[in-house]
C-alpha cells in the first residue's frame, strides 16, 4: 500500500509426510535425549486443573477410517481472551490404539475481532499430515456458547458451510468431542485464512 | 488505530490440494472450496517461541544424535538462508524445524519400511530460530533420495522437510527443500502438484560455492518467504458500526 514494489510470492507448501514425529515430536516416537520435552505438549503452563478442559476427538479419511500419522496444531487466547506469546499452542497427534487425540487446555475467552466485535470463543486448529500439500486450517467452538452472532461463523452460514463440523459437542463438564472429516459427507468446513 | 491483515493466499503457485498423481491425498484432500475469512487476531498473533527452548547442537544435525563423537555416515553439508516476508522484511526469532532421510535414504522412524539401513549417530532431526537479520544455518548431512509406494514403487528426489513458524499461526508453513541439478526433482508428483515453474523452482536449495569454498563443506541456500503481514490505517469504529 506504502509503495508499490512487487511483492514477493510466499514459499509454496509441500506434504509434512509420514515421517514428521522426527522433527515436531521426536520425544513421541522415542528420539528422546535430544529435546528436554516436545514443541507444545503444554499449552499454559501453571494452570489450575480444575480450569482444564478436554477436547477430544479423531481425524478421518475419505474412507471413514480414523488416522493416526496426522499432526494437530491449536493455537488460542487465554480464559481472559489475551494471546500471550509462548503460551497456547498445543501439539498433538491421535493416540496409535485409540485412533483419538486429546486436548487439555483452557476454555478460550471471548476475544474481539479486529473491528471490535466480539467472537465466540474458539481455538484455531491446524492439520498436516501425509496426503495433503497443505496444510489445512479450521476453528473449533464450544456448543453452549453464543454462535450467532460469532462474525466468522456467520461468513460460514452465508457460504453454506457446515456449521455443525466447527462446533465441539459438550459430553460432561469440561469435556468436548471434536471430530474431523477430511471429507464425505460430514466433511469439516477448512478456511482460507 | 492500525490494523494488521494477512496478505490473501495466492493459490496459483502453491500445490493442488487434491492431486491424485500423489496416492496418499486421494481420500485425505478435503473436496470442498475453502472458504475465504477476514484475517482475525486469532490468525495474526503469535505464537512465538523462546530462545530458551533451543539446545546448543539443536541445529547441528552432525552432533546432535552421535555416540562418542562419532560422525554421521555420509557427507556434510550446511543448509542456510534467509526467512522474510512477501515484503522483504526479515523474519527474526521464526522457528524453524527440519527433519530428513539418512544418507542411505532411511529415517529413523518405525513406520519407514525402506530397507535401508539407519544410522546409529544420526537422527534427522534439527531446529533452530531465526537471527535479527532472518538468517539460519543447519550442519547436517547429505540425505538420499528414497523408494516409497505410490503408483507402484517411485523414488523421492532428496529433500529435506521444513516446519515453520513465523510471526502468525497464518503464516505457519510445511514445506521441503531439494537440491540443485538432482534429476528425481522432475519426476517426482509431490513437487509437480504445484503448476506454477518459478514456484517449483523456488523448493530447490542452490548449491553455494562461496560458502562451500570457504567452509570446505558443500552448502546449500535456500530462502523462505512466508505470508505478509500489512499495516493498515482504520479509524476507531465501535460495535455494531
Ligand atoms: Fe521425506
Amino acid at each position: 500500500m506504502k509503495n508499490s514494489k512487487k511483492l514477493l510470492d510466499e514459499t509454496p507448501s509441500q506434504t509434512a509426510g509420514p515421517f514428521l514425529h522426527i522433527g515436531c515430536m521426536p520425544n513421541k516416537i522415542k528420539i528422546n535425549n535430544l529435546h528436554k520435552s516436545d514443541l507444545g505438549e503444554i499449552p499454559f503452563k501453571n494452570k489450575n486443573k480444575t480450569e482444564i478442559i478436554t477436547v477430544e476427538g479423531s481425524v478421518f479419511d475419505g474412507n471413514g477410517v480414523a488416522l493416526d500419522d496426522v499432526m494437530l496444531e491449536t493455537w488460542q487466547c487465554d480464559e481472559n481472551g489475551q494471546f500471550i506469546e509462548d503460551n497456547g499452542f498445543a501439539r498433538f497427534i491421535p493416540d496409535n490404539f485409540t485412533k483419538k487425540f486429546k486436548l487439555f487446555t483452557l476454555k478460550p475467552g471471548r476475544v474481539q475481532n479486529l473491528e471490535g466485535k466480539n467472537q465466540s470463543p474458539h481455538i484455531c486448529l491446524s492439520i498436516s499430515s501425509r496426503g495433503l500439500n497443505m496444510t489445512l486450517n479450521t476453528r473449533i467452538y464450544f456448543e453452549g456458547e453464543d454462535l450467532i452472532k460469532d462474525p466468522i461463523l456467520s461468513i460460514i452460514k452465508k457460504n453454506k458451510g457446515n456449521l455443525d463440523s466447527l462446533v465441539a459437542k459438550k459430553i460432561q463438564k469440561n469435556v468436548y468431542i471434536f471430530d474431523v472429516f477430511l471429507q464425505g459427507e460430514k466433511e469439516t468446513v477448512f478456511f482460507d485464512i | 488505530m492500525n490494523v494488521k491483515s494477512l496478505i490473501k493466499r495466492n493459490y496459483k503457485k502453491q500445490p493442488e490440494i487434491d492431486f491424485p498423481d500423489y496416492k496418499s491425498s486421494i481420500f485425505r484432500a478435503p473436496k470442498n472450496k475453502k472458504i475465504s475469512i477476514p484475517s482475525n487476531n486469532s490468525e495474526i498473533f503469535g505464537p512465538v517461541f523462546n530462545k530458551k527452548i533451543i539446545g546448543k547442537l539443536d541445529n547441528d544435525l552432525t552432533l546432535n544424535f552421535s555416540k562418542n563423537k562419532m560422525s554421521p555416515l555420509g557427507h556434510k553439508i550446511i543448509v542456510h538462508g534467509t526467512i522474510s516476508d512477501q515484503f522483504s522484511k526479515p523474519i527474526k526469532g521464526a522457528l524453524i524445524e527440519i527433519w530428513q532421510a539418512n544418507a542411505a535414504g532411511k529415517y529413523l522412524h518405525q513406520n519407514d519400511k525402506n530397507t535401508a539401513p539407519i544410522d546409529p549417530n544420526f537422527a534427522g532431526c534439527g531446529r533452530s530460530l531465526t537471527s535479527s537479520d532472518g538468517s539460519y544455518e543447519f550442519l547436517t548431512i547429505q540425505p538420499g533420495p528414497y523408494p516409497y509406494p505410490n503408483r507402484g514403487i517411485e523414488w523421492r528426489p532428496m529433500h529435506i522437510h521444513f516446519s515453520i513458524f513465523g510471526e502468525s499461526f497464518g503464516q505457519r508453513l510445511i514445506t521441503q527443500m531439494y537440491f540443485e541439478g538432482d534429476p528425481l526433482i522432475n519426476l517426482c508428483p509431490i513437487v509437480n502438484s504445484i503448476s506454477d515453474e518459478k514456484a517449483k523452482k523456488s523448493l530447490v536449495g542452490k548449491l553455494d560455492t562461496s560458502r562451500s569454498n570457504t567452509q570446505n563443506i558443500l552448502a546449500y541456500k535456500f530462502d523462505i518467504v512466508l505470508r505478509g503481514v500489512k499495516q493498515t490505517y482504520f479509524e476507531n469504529r465501535q460495535e455494531g458500526l
